[in-house]
Formats: C-alpha cells, structure tokens, sequence
C-alpha cells in the first residue's frame, strides 16, 4: 500500500506540527546521530517509528503482509483531538452524543448475538437520553399531531408491509402443507386404529349379549307373554347407555296420559284453539266472547254472587 | 492552538457543524444509494458532484470551503467494487479513511422502521472507543459529522432515530434504529420504548489517519488492514495453485506408469494364450 499521502505530508502542515511529530527526514537523521538531541520523552518513540519505517521502505518492493508497519503516534492522536474537540461546556443538546457504559464483546460470526448487543446498545442510549431529554427540557417525542415528511416515503412503507404479509402468509402456507404431508404419513396407522377400534365395539356387543342370555335363561326358559320385555331389555343391553325411564319397579305400569298431565301439567291447547268453530259462532250467549270462556257464565251453580255495578251500587247507596 | 470556542465565550456557545457529502466517479448503485441515505438522515449534510480525480485529493479542501462546510465526507469507490470512505475535518484535518463493507441500504424491505426526515438523531458509541486514543479521535470526529447541530436548516425539533457505532472486532459498526415509545399492540398504556431498525447499516475498518484533511503524515495505521485487493489476488492464486498441482500430479503418474512398465516376456499371457 504505498500511499502518497505519506510523503507529501511534511510540506503544508510544519508550522503546526510541534517537536513530537517531526517531518521524517529529520528523524532519519537523528536516527544516523545515534543519540536523539532534544532530550523529550516522547522523542524516543518517533526514532523507534522512524528507524522502522526506514526498514519498510527498503524491503517494500516484496513487501510481505506481516511486515506491515504499524504506526499508532498517540501523542499527535492526543494533540490533534484536543485541536478539534467541541467545547466540553456546550450542553448535551447540541450534541445529542451519548455513550454506552459497556464494550460490545460478542462473536462476529454470531449474527443474532451480534444484532442483540448492537440493539442493547441503542436501547440504552435511547433511554439514556430520554431521561437527558427530560433534565434539559428538550423536546423530544414527536406528538401525535406532528405530521411531516418521512425517510421512506409512503409508498415504499406499503411495499414493507406487503413483503411481511407476504411473509407471513408464506409461512401459513408452509405450514399447513407440512400438516397434510404428516397427515398422509400417519393416515395408514389411522385406518387401522378404526378398523381395531370397531372390532373390539362388536366383540363388546356380543359379550353384553351373552351376558343378557345367561341372566335370561330361566325367562327364556318359560315363554309365556314377556317376549316385549325380553325385547326391552335386549335394546337396553344393546345401546351404550342403557335408558333409566323404565327402571323403576319391576312390573310397574305407566302413569296414563291423562293423570300426568293432570300431575305434572299440559303443554298448552293447540294452535287452532281459539279459532271459532261452527258452536262459537253460534253461541250468543252469556259465556261466549273472547277470554271468558268457561267463566262464570251460567252462575247457577249457587255460590257466590256477582258484584252490582258502579252506578247500581251508588243509587243502593242513596236509598239507604 | 486552542479550543476554538474559546474568544466567543460571551455569547451562546453553539455547535456549528456542516458536512459536504461527495463520491468519486465510478460508484455503483449501491454506493450511491448508501450515500443518499446518509444524506437524507443528516439535514446538515450538503452533497456535491462527483469529485472527477482519484488523485487529487487537496482539492477537498478547498472545495469544502467553497460549501462553507467545516466537515466532508468523500467516498471512493475503486474498481468498482471496493468502497473506502474518508471523513475529515477541513481545513485542518485530521481525516481518517476507512473500509466500507456490508453494506445494506434503506431501500432494503427488511428494514422496517420510518423516522422523520431531518429529525435530529441520537448518536451513540460503545465503550470501546475510550479505550484507544485512535478510537477517542475517531468518536470525536463522528460526533461531530453524525450529529446533527440544533442551527442545521432543514431540522425538525424532535428526536426519533439513533444512529449507533460500535467497536467490535476492530471495526466500527454503524446501525441506525427507530425510536418507538408506544406499544403498537397498545397504545394506551404504559411508554415502552423500544427500536426498529431503518437502515443503512455498514461495517468500516479504519485503514489510516491522518495529520491534515486528505493530506499530512499518517498518525495511525490499522496493521491489521488487507486490502480487499489482496484478498482477491490471494484467492485467485489459490486457484491458480489447484490447477498447477493438478497439472504436477498427471505429469507424475504418466511418468510412473511408463516406468512400471514390464518389458515383452516370452511367458506373457498374450504369447501364451495367442
């Protein structure tokens, strides 16, 4: 790597150079003189530089890679960072500069780890500064009603958010691909868990049939009229639940229709029920009319009286 | 020579900052992308032509001046592939000039974050730049071109992206983030601060710095720097090297073939069985 930029270093920039970093003609020389005559410290480092830069010069022809000259002059590094540092008095606001209180020590080739720390980073400034933000009362959320021109423009932010549709949808897909592939591999396995399955629902019917037969024998033994019962008992055994209505006492009738519905009530006349018919029609008399059916209507029956009207009971009122 | 912002002290101090942005002819459109990126992140940024000579770098000065720019950025892309990036304080130096790899663009889709155009971003570095006196000037130097100065024209009052540099296998690396502070999945509750990536992101080595801007004596030199040329020419030569042996090999075995051969036998099984 020869860089000009080396040589023609001397020319502009003497009058700034102060006697650490001297033009390395002059070191050369020095470095022939044996003993540095300025008696700085740092002076000694430079000789060393420059006697090796010599050296380089020489073999740079072949230059092989692990002969590489390594300069690293802290003291002008010092000198010329403290010519062009900012004002340490100037508030944080002009900078907005922050530093991260820890190294970032991760491996290189890790990318995720890598991506993690350089985040870490961020995150901790940007929290860092929230709170400086707030200690100098400077601005800095953008309200919500702060509308102004983005980075990325609209259109590209929508072709953003369809590639992660996109993505996601991608991966949707995969997925449900994957299944019915797994799927086809354990459909085998699947028909003969069934064909197992029904298998062993008719061995267990046979048994309860067996069983039902055994416990049967004397019944069967004289048939005379309880071939329903027989019957009954055959569909209890058969259904998976054996129905409980009928489980009460052996030989036990029904209640009839009507007495249960006396008992537990009725479940309402029909639709039709209060249609007139070809009597109501008819019927002019002093139970007919909608709602009163069946109600007072012939009070015959002796019992209680009804209740003079309003006027009628006002005027019984006046005579007496 | 003393701190600038020394005579003025009466009045407001105030950090004035203005970079030039140029390329070299000759970049790809990657390069040029990353550039434009750079340069709508840093609204103090004043981009200019192209720089027609890879030679004559002195005119950077100059041409900075003429931009009333105190900083310049130049990237120089060489045989169209490679991408060096210098960054100086003019007129005086110092200037650093670095490798540019890896580099991603905002165009790229998976970089999901947005931020204002022209805010002033955050600028962060990790620790590992104190600890070496290169690593202080280079901070220092960064600073002042990626931080955007309040007086900057084209800023807008808030804060909403971080730009950080990270020193890490002695190569900085940059990553710009997004600053949310409301859980998207709920706006109202609690402020959650948390980063979205915007782009660009790339990775520089610094190759050398130097006493003057583009010129002056090298004060620091990365001994650990191969130049990408290098690395190809090395890699070539490799090959070269597979093909020679090879060649070496056949060459080789034809000799030992012609010097395992039996001479013609009177019980040779052709003779025998003829």
């Amino acid at each position: 790597m020869g860089d000009e930029e080396e040589e023609d270093s001397e020319d502009g920039d003497e009058a700034e150079t102060s006697d650490e970093d001297e033009p390395m003609a002059e070191d050369k020389k020095a470095a022939e003189d044996g003993e540095a005559s300025e008696g700085d410290e740092d002076e000694d480092e430079d000789e060393d530089e420059a006697v090796l830069l010599d050296d380089a010069e020489s073999v740079d022809d072949d230059a092989v890679p692990q002969q590489k000259l390594e300069i690293d002059n802290q003291v002008a590094l010092e000198r010329i960072r403290q010519t062009i540092q900012l004002d340490p008095s100037l508030p944080w606001t002009e900078t907005l500069a922050l530093t991260y209180p820890e190294k970032i020590e991760v491996d290189v080739d890790d990318d995720l780890n890598r991506e993690l720390a350089f985040y870490k980073q961020a995150l901790h400034s940007a929290q860092a500064a929230q709170k400086l933000a707030a200690k100098h009362n400077f601005p800095f959320t953008r309200p919500s009603d702060y509308f102004a021109e983005m980075v990325k423009s609209d259109a590209h932010m929508e072709r953003i958010r369809q590639r992660l549709l996109n993505e996601s949808a991608g991966i949707k897909k995969s997925e449900e691909k994957r299944k019915e592939r797994e799927g086809k591999k354990f459909g085998k396995q699947v028909q003969i868990e069934k064909q197992k399955e029904r298998e062993k629902s008719k061995k267990d019917m046979d048994e309860r049939l067996k069983n039902l037969k055994r416990k049967r024998k004397d019944m069967l033994d004289n048939t005379q009229g309880n071939d329903e019962d027989f019957d009954v008992a055959v569909e209890d055994a058969i259904s998976d639940r054996p129905s409980k209505r009928n489980k009460g006492p052996e030989g036990k009738a029904r209640i009839p229709r009507q007495a249960r519905d006396k008992k537990y009530g009725f479940g309402g006349a029909g639709r039709r029920s209060k249609q007139n018919t070809k009597d109501s029609t008819d019927n002019f008399g002093p139970g007919a009319g909608r709602g009163k059916k069946g109600k007072g209507g012939d009070g015959g029956k002796g019992g209680k009286r009804q209740r003079p009207g309003k006027s009628r009971r006002m005027a019984a009122r006046s005579k007496s | 020579m003393n701190v600038d912002g020394e005579q003025p002290a009466q009045k407001k101090l105030k950090n004035k900052q203005r970079v030039m942005l140029l390329s070299s002819r000759g970049i790809t459109h990657r390069m040029r992308h990353l550039m434009n990126d750079l340069e709508v992140l840093l609204p103090h940024v004043k981009k200019d032509s192209k720089l027609d000579s890879k030679n004559h770098l002195h005119l950077l000065p100059e041409l900075a001046d003429l931009n009333n720019c105190n900083n310049a950025l130049y990237f120089e892309a060489r045989r169209h592939e490679d991408l060096y990036l210098w960054a100086a304080k003019t007129p005086n130096g110092p200037s650093v000039k670095m490798h540019v790899q890896n580099v991603h663009t905002m165009d790229e889709l998976k970089m999901t974050g947005n931020c204002l155009k022209g805010s002033r971003g955050l600028v962060s570095f990790d620790k590992g730049f104190d600890e070496t006196e290169w690593g202080r000037l280079v901070k220092e130097l960064f600073t002042h071109i990626f931080g955007v100065p309040p007086t900057a024209r084209k800023a807008k009052p808030f804060v909403d992206h971080i730009l950080t540099f990270s020193l890490l296998d002695s190569k900085i690396w940059f990553r710009n983030f997004q600053i949310v502070e409301k859980d998207p999945l709920q706006p109202n509750g609690p402020p959650q601060t948390s980063l979205i990536e915007i782009g660009p992101r790339f990775v520089l080595t610094p190759i050398r710095i130097f006493e003057g801007a583009f010129s002056g004596a090298t004060v620091y030199s990365n001994p650990e720097f191969v130049s990408p040329a290098a690395v190809r020419s090395l890699q070539r030569r490799e090959k070269g090297g597979k093909y020679n042996s090879r060649k070496d090999a056949e060459e080789e075995q034809g000799r030992r073939k012609e010097m395992r051969r039996l001479e013609d036998n009177e019980l040779a099984v052709a003779r025998v069985f003829a």
